[in-house]
C-alpha cells in the first residue's frame, strides 16, 4: 500500500520546495534594494556646498591673507605698498606722525 | 526685515581704524617710555581713538549711500578721506599744543620736525595707504557684511 504512493507523495514535496524556493527568492528581491550601477544624482552641488561650507568655516583673518587673495592683488597695488615701506624706512621720525594719523 | 544696511558699514568701517588704534597706542607707550620721546598719550589719543574710526565708519556709510549713484571705486573714496582728516588731525594737535608750525616746517611732539616739503611728501603717501586699506581691508569687511 505504501509503495505507490511513495512517488506521489515525493512529487508533492518537491512542488513544495520548489514553491517555497519561489517565495524566498521573491522576498529576498523585495527585502534587497535594486543595486544601480550609475548614480541616479549629480554629486557637483553637493561638492560645491561642501567646499562653501570650508570657506564658512575658515578664519577670516585666513581669508583676507589666503594665497588666493594675495595672489589677486595687482602689481601696482604692490608697488604702491613698496613706495609706503620704503617711504618709511627712508624718514623713520614720521612714524608717530603716521600714527596719529591712523 | 530691515537689514541695517547703514549700520553694518559703519561698523565694516569703524573695524580696521580699531584694529590699528591698538597698535597706535602700544606704539606711543614705546615712544614715551622706551625713547622718552614726550608724547602727550592722553592728549595725542584723542584724534585716533575718537575720531578716525568714527569718521572711517561715517565715510563708509556715506559711500553706501552712493552706491546707487554715479560714486568712485572704494579704494579711491578711501583715497579722498585725507583731504578731511589731515586739516582736522592738524587743527586738533596745535589746539592740544604737540604740534607748533615753524618757518622750515612742521615740529610734532616738540621733538620730531618735518620739513614742509615731507609734509607734501607724507600726504601723498596718506593718499596711497588710505587707497590700499580702504581697496582691501573696508572692502573685505565690506562683503563679510553683506553690503559689498
Amino acid at each position: 500500500m505504501t509503495e505507490p504512493e511513495m512517488p506521489e507523495q515525493k512529487m508533492n514535496e518537491e512542488e513544495v520546495t520548489e514553491r517555497e524556493q519561489r517565495k524566498l527568492a521573491e522576498v529576498l528581491k523585495q527585502s534587497l534594494t535594486s543595486m544601480n550601477r550609475e548614480l541616479d544624482r549629480d554629486l557637483w552641488p553637493k561638492m560645491l556646498q561642501r567646499l562653501d561650507q570650508n570657506a564658512r568655516q575658515r578664519n577670516w583673518f585666513a581669508v583676507l591673507f589666503s594665497p588666493a587673495a594675495l595672489s589677486s592683488v595687482p602689481w601696482f597695488d604692490w608697488a604702491l605698498l613698496a613706495v609706503i615701506v620704503v617711504g618709511i624706512c627712508i624718514f623713520p621720525r614720521s612714524i608717530p606722525v603716521w600714527l596719529y594719523h591712523f | 526685515m530691515n537689514t541695517h544696511p547703514y549700520l553694518r558699514a559703519y561698523m565694516a568701517g569703524t573695524v580696521a581704524p580699531t584694529m590699528m588704534l591698538l597698535v597706535v597706542l602700544t606704539a606711543f607707550l614705546i615712544a614715551r617710555y622706551t625713547f622718552q620721546i614726550p608724547i602727550p598719550i592722553e592728549r595725542a589719543i584723542i584724534f585716533p581713538m575718537a575720531l578716525v574710526p568714527n569718521i572711517f565708519g561715517a565715510w563708509n556709510m556715506f559711500y553706501l549711500w552712493l552706491r546707487p549713484r554715479p560714486h568712485l571705486p572704494i579704494g579711491l573714496h578711501g583715497a579722498l578721506l585725507p583731504f578731511i582728516l589731515a586739516p582736522t588731525g592738524f587743527a586738533l594737535a596745535e589746539c592740544s599744543g604737540f604740534l607748533s608750525a615753524g618757518s622750515g616746517g612742521l615740529v610734532w611732539f616738540h621733538e620730531v620736525a618735518i620739513p614742509y616739503a615731507f609734509v607734501a611728501l607724507g600726504f601723498s603717501f596718506a593718499l596711497i595707504a588710505y587707497y590700499l586699506v580702504w581697496k582691501y581691508l573696508v572692502g573685505f569687511f565690506n562683503e563679510v557684511l553683506g553690503i559689498a
